[in-house]
């Protein structure tokens, strides 16, 4: 039973990235912009969360405040934001190829927070770790970070945006058939910018949640693949917010069993981590459900 | 318009001239300099040039460029078009030799110091890491650009650029990347020497962050001044050439490969197996290791490209998957010995005693040697590379007549054996340094340059290669001509894996990772993403794939001591790449009719109708 909550809670935890992430490409996509860069928007949240932190805590000489994380929280926004523009102007104003735009966030974003760490802490893979976490809540057996029940809770308010609103509907129109959104009086390309960026802010707060919520530093590379595995739950999801929840919750479960199975004689765990890959290819062949796609995804909108 | 951007561009370039170091006869390991500018020295650090070196010059040089910039300025308002353009190509040349004059007087001087002090008896000569600055470069290029807009200014001139749009995109991007780079690290690096030193102006602030960009590049691009930095280069490009031609090979056929990481991994462990424990007589257990490196990296591309194909599953997703799991195949083979299933004890033999993730040695038999010791065995030139290189070119441009097939074939029995008869010659003894012996460049830079080939021929001239490259450019009217798309798409992903997987010869069979014929957990498989950038850069063309692959050499290479000098990350190389990416992604920023192909034709035909009007009227003038 005790291994029964270990489980259940951390699956929690590790899906809650993931359902940030997912939520945030569902926008994305849904406007018909195909979003490979959620891994490395994961990450450059996660880096500027960690280090805006550290830096007040430096500033302040080890102050320990409420607000602190917060700070670190809307830094992972808005750089999540920031780079959610470069990929939007990148693929809306000069109709990139938006996979390539997309693979040039990710390798940047394995990069760029180097040679950062490199001026601040005199190393390249690792930032120093953080007093002020995000705050957790207690939940019986166990607590979880705020921005778990935040994941959870942004589920139905997706929904509800998506399905129930004006707004929702332009936004599913834009990416089913821009012209006739157009036609029609909605903004194309103010969508599809709103949209990409709205995604990358999700992805910053996941990638905030990981640096300083999950963990308290910043290491290299430490999204490991979740932007990718959160694309696939989309595609999993059939692009519906619930759809995506419960395939976060399937890869969260995968992941968090991977960790209990670790040191365990049942399965090695270097195996047990490639099964939300094996998962999502057997998905993606049609084993498991077709999935069908936003008619006008992945194409460059001309007026 | 375009003619007030140039009067801008003058502007800024003055600008630079008066902030920026134009020379720096003396720099520090540390990166701090004394750094020459005709308005007067800045010198924060206060060093000390040598008696009697003066570079009054200078002041000389820059009354030369204010009157360049003037005549530059004026000459773009001359009404008439071929007068303007005269005008500008001479001062283009113009400021040309003044720029070779300044960089010949700079370095003659400086080795006139040197000499004389190591004919004294110097220990090491009193000048180090002296190089021409930004001020001169500015002037150069600005030179450069007056002779392109001179070019612009006559009859077809954008049709000109929109022609070798090929070249124009990839070269601004790169130009947009470095100042954007340069942005990145002014901003996160105090400029060189200025640290730490009180009252500073604002002047020697800037000069001192300009220098910092300035020297930035410079080391960056160094190693191509000397003969063990570009094999270093060639070391690190080498895997570059195979992951490059893997991306390259899948856009062709319309598939987007972002795989290469995982098939380069699967090559390697392949490789490895075969390598390590294969019981095959010498002369076969090499060739057998560097097919099951193409086989390995072929079956992990063919999964992806069955999966498309059959279930028409995205390429995409399914290729990064593959990377994850290939990352866990490699993990479980090579990092442990043991591992518990339901209970039992499985064990597995791959693993190498250690610490470390990493595999038994390879047999003798399986090991790609050092290229040097090709070029040079025991210390003495071996013909064998020369002679077969100029055999089978002979024979390749000789047998014109024939059909490409034999052509080929012919060529590569000349390589043979010019190989053997050129290994027979006796060849005459070069000293080599110690540095150049140590470099990691091995002989599969030569199955590399073998794999260009083959993406050239078989693309280029085969009717398959046509296919397929029809495939990607429309693949109904391919489906509608007869082409097996499936077939197709299956074939595209299996040799594109091949390529990538070829690339672990390098790091396994050719020890290129750190000179041990091993495979490690560490195997550096992201050199598979970086092929993205190769291919992008080099717009798909062999030659491009092989000049973008070894710029990026030349780069990583540089990084090495850029990181030991300055302390910038050498992290800096993968983020140059990414911007690169980026902004031949969004077309370098350039009008549509650079990037769109019907546009592009729109604009050349728009000229070649001006032409002929023009040949028209001029003809019955002619005949009077």
């Amino acid at each position: 039973m005790e291994i029964v909550i270990a489980l259940f809670f951390s699956t929690l935890r590790q899906a809650a990235p993931l359902l940030l992430t997912s939520l945030g490409g569902l926008f994305s996509e849904r406007s018909g912009v195909v979003n490979i860069a959620l891994e490395g928007m994961i990450l450059f949240g996660a880096a500027a969360a960690a280090i805006t932190v550290n830096r007040i805590e430096v500033a302040t000489g080890g102050l320990e405040a409420f607000w602190i994380p917060w700070v670190g929280l809307l830094a992972g926004a808005t750089v999540g934001g920031l780079v959610g523009l470069v990929h939007a102007i990148a693929s809306i104003k000069y109709r990139a190829d938006q996979i390539v735009s997309g693979t040039a966030i990710n390798i940047a974003a394995l990069g760029a927070p180097s040679i950062v760490l490199q001026v601040l802490y005199n190393n390249t893979s690792t930032s120093q770790e953080v007093q002020n976490r995000l705050p957790n809540v207690d939940l019986g057996p166990s607590s979880v970070s705020i921005l778990v029940i935040f994941a959870f809770l942004l589920v139905p308010v997706v929904w509800w945006v998506l399905f129930k609103t004006p707004w929702g509907l332009r936004l599913r129109a834009v990416g089913e058939h821009p012209e006739a959104a157009e036609t029609m009086g909605v903004n194309v390309i103010r969508m599809r910018y709103t949209a990409v960026i709205l995604s990358g802010v999700l992805a910053g707060i996941a990638g905030a949640y990981l640096s300083i919520g999950f963990l308290n530093q910043f290491i290299r590379a430490m999204s490991a693949g979740a932007g990718f595995i959160a694309l696939a739950a989309l595609i999993f999801g059939k692009w519906h917010p619930f759809g995506v929840l419960g395939a976060t919750l399937l890869f969260g479960f995968a992941q968090a069993l991977a960790i209990q199975l670790q040191g365990g004689d049942i399965l090695p765990a270097t195996i047990v981590q490639a099964l939300p890959f094996i998962l999502t290819m057997l998905v993606l062949a049609g084993f498991i459900g077709r999935s069908r796609p936003p008619a006008a995804v992945g194409k460059p909108y001309d007026k | 318009m375009s003619r007030y951007w140039f009067l801008m561009v003058g502007g800024l370039v003055l600008l630079i001239m008066i902030l920026a170091p134009w020379a720096v006869p003396l720099r520090e390991f540390d990166g701090t300099g004394y750094l020459l500018n005709p308005l007067g020295v800045m010198n924060p650090k206060g060093l000390t040039l040598p008696q009697g070196l003066t570079f009054n010059w200078l002041g000389v040089a820059f009354g030369l460029w204010i009157l360049l910039l003037l005549a530059a300025s004026a000459a773009l308002f001359v009404p008439n078009a071929e007068t303007r353009a005269r005008v500008l190509y001479i001062l283009g040349g113009v400021g040309i030799a003044i720029f070779a004059i300044e960089a010949l007087l700079f370095y003659q001087a400086i080795s006139a110091v040197n000499d004389a002090a190591v004919a004294a008896g110097a220990r090491r000569p009193p000048l180090r890491r002296f190089a021409l600055s930004l001020g001169i470069y500015a002037g150069f290029f600005y030179s450069l650009g007056l002779l392109l807009l001179a070019r612009m200014q006559l009859p077809g001139g954008l049709a000109f650029l929109v022609r070798f749009r090929g070249v124009v995109v990839p070269i601004v991007s790169l130009l947009l990347a470095v100042v954007l780079g340069a942005v990145v690290v002014a901003i996160l690096r105090p400029g060189l020497g200025t640290q730490g030193v009180e009252g500073l102006g604002l002047r020697e602030l800037i000069a001192g962050k300009l220098d910092l960009v300035t020297y930035t590049f410079q080391i960056l691009f160094s190693p191509i001044l000397n003969v063990t930095g570009i094999f270093t280069s060639l070391g690190f490009a080498t895997p570059l050439i195979f992951t490059g031609l893997a991306v390259a090979f899948g856009f062709r056929a319309g598939m987007f490969n972002i795989g290469a990481p995982g098939q380069l991994t699967m090559g390697a462990l392949f490789a490895m197996l075969v390598g390590v424990y294969l019981p095959l007589p010498g002369w076969l257990l090499l060739p057998a290791a560097i097919a099951a490196a193409a086989l390995g990296g072929a079956l992990w591309g063919g999964i992806v490209g069955w999966l498309k194909a059959r279930f028409g599953a995205n390429e995409v997703i399914n290729t990064i998957m593959m990377n994850y799991i290939a990352a866990s195949v490699l993990l479980f083979m090579i990092a442990a010995n043991e591992y518990r299933f339901f209970g039992q004890t499985v064990r597995l033999p791959f693993k190498a005693e250690g610490f470390e993730g990493r595999s038994e040695e390879m047999q003798e038999g399986a090991r790609i040697p050092l290229m040097i010791n090709i070029i040079a065995p025991n210390g003495t030139f071996s013909w064998a590379l020369p002679l077969a290189v100029i055999a089978s070119l002979g024979v390749y441009y000789a047998l014109r007549r024939l059909e490409l097939g034999r052509r080929l074939l012919f060529s590569l029995g000349a390589l043979v054996l010019g190989f053997v008869v050129g290994g027979f010659l006796p060849g005459f003894p070069v000293t080599i340094s110690s540095a150049l012996a140590s470099q990691l460049l091995n002989g599969s830079f030569l199955i590399a340059i073998l794999a260009l080939l083959f993406y050239n021929f078989y693309l280029f001239r085969t009717s398959a290669g046509y296919e397929l490259r029809a495939t990607g450019l429309a693949p109904k009217a391919a489906e509608y001509a007869g082409v097996n798309l499936r077939r197709k798409m299956i074939l595209a992903m299996v040799i594109s894996g091949a390529l990538a997987g070829l690339a672990a010869t390098h790091y396994v069979l050719g020890a290129g990772m750190d000179g041990t014929y091993r495979l490690k957990t560490a195997i550096p498989s992201s050199v598979g993403f970086d092929g993205i950038a190769v291919a992008l850069m080099g717009q798909n063309m062999p030659l491009g794939i092989f000049l973008s692959a070894t710029l990026f050499g030349v780069l990583l290479a540089g990084g090495v001591s850029l990181n030991a000098q300055l302390g910038i990350s050498n992290q800096i190389i993968q983020v140059l790449q990414a911007l690169i990416i980026l902004f031949i992604a969004v077309g370098g920023l350039l009008p549509r009719y650079f990037t769109d192909p019907l546009r592009a034709a729109q604009i050349e035909t728009e000229a070649r109708a001006e032409q002929e009007t023009r040949q028209a009227k001029s003809a019955p003038a002619a005949g009077d």
